[in-house]
């Protein structure tokens, strides 16, 4: 059994959470505003910020942690300003989603030539990253070992919101509200609820845990910041979110599969292929299993 | 002397528009109050504003003599207001007990929602009123009187203590009707007070103990039911004299246009059908049903909207099999979809080109492939003045036109077609009764011409006034099919509900 | 909303609060990297206006010429309700294409060009016609096919020319350049190529098509009221690959621009990082998807583009203050508009209960 050898490899099982982060922390936040019915297609520039913001956040104060919380500060920025003009003003949240993804892209590079003096990328020792946690015991069980220990605080912060999220929605009063502000905002009107605000916490929610990805980016995964450093991450983010309809359990499941493709195809690249294809990998994955899925709803739907 | 709730001097502008025009309105406890008018006569409007949707621009609501200015709301359901709205506000996806407590959640200290609290409570409501309802069913798997009770049951565990109800038999069938009322009746027992809008005259003089009648945002009179007549308040309505009934030719259907054969249409979940039925020239088939048993999904499989899973459906003996919306409609079928707003019309095109869809390709309106723009004018022109549609001119935004004139306009586009078949799925709903009498008399007129008329309608009153035929539909399939002349309302409202006694009731003379 | 008695100056006040928002936001961020006015100010309009015999101005022209293109390529698939956001995609493979058929194929330089130009419209045609393909056929929104179909187009690209066509001496991962003949010559005493009259040509199209055709015709009502176009037989699905092959075809006429006329040669990177793409798109967004006001707001994003670039040069103000006005912009122009909503129609995905 050549192929479970390579699925087993304790390498690529170890580096599997350090793609996953990212894509389930904000797939997560996309799946709020998902089911509280923002269409919230700037995943992507949240991430960058956040990972700009904690960039800058472990420089100055010399700590992962306050790297994190300035992540989600500017991720929660980045909300304010999305809420501001798309829940205040009436803009459409995809105009409005691509402005925050150039405004972000621009912001993020202006600042980093005007704090830092420098263009493209900033690596510095004085960056504190997060240490990776062991833990004990489970460290030596092989694959759970592998999966479960030796990774950022940010993964395990990860699961547990996936899993919390799951609980929220049900018996949470503003789960509740999130999803009928998804689904028939007008019930929540007529019940005296505004829906804006109901889409705002969603938002501002959706703004931190995008932070905390892009802190996972640049204080976790490495200790640096590089343009453009989120890399259409946001864009699988939401694709996640749209194929799960924001179903944070199933947004783990396929954060699961995008981590390991990931992982796989860095691994593919150790054996010589040429990096441009690795680097491919992951959108493709994406779309074979947007694609995977429609087939797959298809045949339900003839059989029902 | 005034009542418990005194409404004085309400008035609500819209723009230019005075929707509630200086309205004075008392509700008792212990009363069934009807307010009674056309779409636009301000009756919806005057009840958002004493259930806290809109501020009014001028007047004050009273109650037990205290004076309340609502802002949302919250306000009006912490006085005991509560609102049954005309279209239901649920959340398909959530259970019934999930519905009601939604913004009204009991929670502890986290925010966590105590499901155990709430549904003691609801519990011991149902039993009071004698409701049924399945408090873990999904308001998705609901029928729509079952989610009419769902939003009763909203309202009862606010501990409202006044009920308005907009519009709420429109979508039931008699015995729905019957039972409603029943659990209203008990309501004025308990000495709640309860305001039914409604544009159901019989309705009225059975519940009502006051009648309140209001046309163009003024109230044209208010007084209990015994001192008025169904003739007095009609006129109140319509400010004028009823229309003459209408006249039809007599009923000498030819040879079969629309042939329907074990047709199954794919539903969301379940298929529909397999359904048969047949149109003939001269003719105009009736199907009655409830919203959301299968008739839209029957109706799009028959234009070619939707695929079929089995059947057959011919039109002057072609199989329509393989063929798309374009190819059918080539054939000779025009289709007046239930919702104008997205599927008849483009709102935000021009009235020309919305009159022109359809006929883009002929020869009189382009040269090569470009369009003449005067020529398309000129039809727009036509069709605007033949269906008497209110409108500024062919290039006037389709939006700006009122819902009538949008309907006329689909009415027109399609008719004009002449085709041998017309579908027309619930061609009157929500308009006002000029058009409706209007679009009422065309599709007799083309009868009359002999074409091939299926009519789709959630309203009895509608069928029974236009069909020859009518067929009943519940869940997909065909519950029962009758000659007009032998129909009866409560058989009909019966078979909308069930599915009969025993295989399909047929009592057809032909 | 009735703007009946409202006056002039009345409908003024939102556009001035918007332009005195834009100013502060630009105010502060010059005051972050201590620059100072002026300079900034004088920076910007000789950056895009001015220069040696108004070399920044054809500069700018140049680059408008791109984005208007890109423009005009978002404007045909988004009037049609077809969120085509994939530009980027459809842009790279027009222009490596272009420079391939113009290294490599022999011939006299002007059949080299028209082919060259030819061949980058039809492959970016293709790869637009992918997207449409995915949602037709599998189901996957344009909006995100179409998206998820750069990163491919990319790293494709940015192969080719790393290995297999790498011009090796020039160090860079760029491709050899393509013969002179081949060039499109610029305007006689400027730097200025003369690719902007093809563009200037493929938006007369543009709009001729938008309000004079049946097909335009037909685009626009399915792009207003997808439902009411299916209900009324129009042929949707050949009106999204005719319209989807139109807009490749367009930015693949770009990418072909960019290569036989701007830069001679096709190397990694040069039509992603500038981001014509995606300022195709604001500023179609930014005139509310009307076809004739697209040039101008094309040409308005480029000179805020080489103007940012020229305060860069100035004031030591970095470049990127280009890209947050532009974000600036759109958010409160756009927000304020209205008039767009594509989120209503982008999110509904392919029913397959519908024939």
């Amino acid at each position: 059994m050549i192929a479970l050898d390579v699925l087993l490899d304790p390498a690529l099982l170890q580096s599997i959470p350090r793609f996953l982060t990212p894509i389930l922390l904000a797939a997560l936040g996309g799946a709020l505003c998902e089911r509280a019915g923002v269409f919230n297609i700037g995943l992507e520039g949240f991430i960058l910020t956040g990972a700009f913001c904690a960039v800058l956040g472990a420089f100055f104060f010399g700590s992962p942690v306050m790297g994190a919380i300035s992540a989600m500060a500017g991720g929660v920025l980045m909300a304010l300003i999305f809420a501001e003009f798309h829940l205040r003003r009436p803009g459409d949240p995809i105009v409005v989603s691509i402005a925050i993804n150039l405004l972000a892209a621009g912001l993020t590079l202006y600042l980093l030539s005007a704090i830092f003096g420098v263009t493209g990328a900033f690596r510095d020792p004085g960056i504190q990253g997060f240490a990776m946690i062991h833990i004990p015991v489970v460290r030596d069980i092989p694959v759970i070992g592998q999966l479960f220990s030796g990774q950022s605080p940010l993964y395990y912060i990860a699961l547990v919101v996936a899993v919390a999220m799951h609980f929220f929605f049900r018996f949470h009063r503003l789960g509740l509200r999130m999803r009928a502000a998804g689904e028939n905002p007008q019930g929540l009107v007529v019940g005296g609820v505004d829906p804006r605000i109901v889409r705002l916490y969603a938002l501002v929610a959706c703004g931190m845990l995008c932070g905390l990805a892009g802190a996972q980016l640049s204080i976790a995964n490495v200790t640096l910041f590089v343009d453009n450093m989120s890399a259409g991450r946001g864009w699988i983010a939401v694709v996640a979110v749209l194929l799960t309809r924001g179903n944070p359990l199933a947004v783990l499941g396929i954060a699961l599969v995008f981590g390991f493709v990931d992982s796989l195809s860095f691994r593919v690249q150790g054996y010589g292929a040429p990096q441009q294809f690795t680097d491919m990998m992951p959108y493709l994955a994406t779309l074979a299993v947007l694609i995977g899925l429609s087939f797959w709803r298809k045949t339900r739907q003839t059989r029902a | 002397m005034s009542g418990w709730i005194a409404l004085s001097n309400i008035t609500v502008r819209f723009g230019a528009l005075t929707a509630v025009d200086a309205v004075s309105l008392d509700v008792d406890k212990g009363e069934i109050h009807a307010v009674v008018g056309e779409n636009g006569a301000g009756k919806s409007t005057i009840m958002n504003v004493l259930f806290g949707l809109l501020v009014p621009d001028e007047g004050t609501i009273a109650i037990g003599g205290t004076p309340h200015a609502w802002k949302t709301p919250q306000d009006a359901i912490a006085h005991g207001i509560g609102m049954v709205h005309q279209h239901f506000m649920l959340q398909d996806s959530m259970t019934v007990l999930e519905n009601v407590v939604l913004c009204a959640e009991p929670v502890n200290r986290l925010g966590i929602v105590d499901f155990a609290t709430a549904r003691a409570k609801l519990e011991d409501i149902i039993a009071t009123y004698g409701i049924r309802s399945r408090l873990d069913a999904r308001v998705a798997d609901l029928s729509v009187s079952e989610r009419q009770v769902v939003e009763i049951l909203k309202v009862l565990y606010r501990e409202a203590e006044v009920l308005i109800l907009d519009e709420p038999t429109a979508v039931l069938t008699p015995q729905e009707t019957r039972s409603l009322f029943e659990i209203l009746a008990n309501f004025k027992a308990a000495g709640k007070a309860i305001v039914i809008i409604t544009h159901k005259l019989d309705e009225v003089m059975e519940v009502a103990d006051t009648v309140s009648v209001m046309r163009g945002g003024r109230l044209v009179s208010s007084g209990p039911r015994e001192a008025t007549s169904k003739d007095e308040i009609a006129r109140g309505i319509i400010g004028g004299d009823l229309p003459a009934p209408r006249a039809r030719g007599p009923y000498a259907p030819g040879a079969p246009v629309l042939k329907v054969t074990d047709l199954v249409a794919r539903g969301e979940g379940r298929p529909v059908g397999p359904v048969s039925l047949e149109v003939r020239k001269g003719e105009i088939v009736g199907v009655a049903a409830v919203a959301g048993n299968g008739q839209a999904e029957l109706i799009e499989t028959i234009v070619g909207l939707r695929r079929s899973a089995g059947g057959t459906v011919s039109l002057d003996g072609q199989d329509l099999a393989g063929k798309d919306v374009a190819a059918r409609r080539a054939l000779g079928l025009s289709y007046i979809p239930t919702d104008r707003q997205r599927v008849g019309l483009a709102l935000e095109a021009r009235v020309s080109e919305n009159a022109l869809i359809g006929r883009e390709m002929e020869s009189r309106f382009r040269r090569g492939l470009f369009q003449i723009g005067s020529q398309i004018d000129a039809f727009a022109r036509e069709v605007i003045a033949r269906y008497r549609i209110k409108v500024a001119g062919p290039r006037a935004k389709t939006s700006s036109m009122s819902g009538g004139n949008k309907q006329k306009l689909v009415v027109g586009r399609e008719l004009s077609r002449e085709t041998p078949l017309v579908i027309a799925e619930n061609p009157t709903w929500g308009v006002d009764i000029g058009a409706i009498d209007f679009i009422h008399g065309e599709l007799v007129r083309m009868r009359d011409a002999g074409h091939a008329i299926l009519l789709v309608s959630t309203e009895i009153d509608e069928i029974l006034a236009l069909s020859d035929r009518i067929v009943v539909m519940f869940e997909g399939r065909i519950t029962g099919s009758f000659a007009a002349s032998d129909a009866d309302r409560f058989e009909i409202g019966a078979l909308m509900t069930s599915h009969g006694s025993g295989g399909i009731q047929t009592r057809d003379a032909s | 909303m009735m703007a009946t008695d409202t006056g002039f100056a009345a409908r003024l006040g939102p556009w001035v609060a918007v332009i005195a928002w834009l100013f502060a936001i630009l105010l502060v961020l010059m005051i972050a990297v201590g620059a100072s006015l002026d300079q900034a100010v004088s920076g910007f309009f000789n950056g895009a206006f001015g220069g040696r015999n108004s070399a920044y101005l054809m500069t700018t022209i140049g680059r408008s010429a791109l984005i208007i293109g890109m423009a005009l390529a978002v404007l045909i698939s988004f009037r049609a309700g077809l969120y085509n956001i994939g530009g980027e995609g459809q842009l790279v493979v027009g222009g490596i294409v272009a420079a391939l058929v113009g290294i490599y194929l022999p011939g006299p330089g002007p059949m080299v060009l028209a082919v060259g130009i030819l061949a980058a419209m039809a492959a970016a045609s293709l790869w637009a016609v992918l997207a449409g393909a995915l949602q037709v056929y599998l189901g996957v929104p344009l909006l995100i096919g179409s998206l998820l179909l750069n990163y491919p187009a990319r790293y494709i690209s940015s192969y080719l020319v790393g290995h297999p066509f790498r011009d090796v001496a020039a160090g860079l991962p760029q491709t050899h350049m393509v013969p002179q003949g081949a060039w499109i010559p610029n305007f006689p005493g400027t730097r200025l190529d003369m690719g902007i009259i093809l563009v200037l040509l493929a938006a007369v199209f543009t709009i001729v098509y938008a309000y004079r055709t049946v097909p335009g015709y037909r685009t626009r009502m399915n792009g207003l009221a997808p439902d009411f176009a299916r209900a009324s037989g129009l042929p949707v699905k050949r009106l999204v690959f005719q319209t989807l092959a139109m807009s490749g075809a367009i930015a693949g006429l770009v990418g072909a621009i960019a290569v036989f006329g701007v830069h001679y040669r096709f190397s990694d990177g040069m039509l992603v990082q500038p981001l014509y793409a995606w300022t195709g798109i604001i500023a179609v967004l930014m005139v509310g998807m009307v076809p004739w006001a697209v040039p101008l707001s094309g040409f308005f994003f480029a000179a805020v583009q080489t103007g940012a670039a020229g305060m860069e040069r100035t004031a030591g103000i970095p470049k990127e203050i280009g890209l947050i006005m532009q974000a600036a912009i759109i958010l409160f122009v756009a927000s304020r508009l209205a008039v767009v909503n594509l989120a209503g129609s982008a999110r509904g995905e392919g029913n397959d209960d519908r024939a």
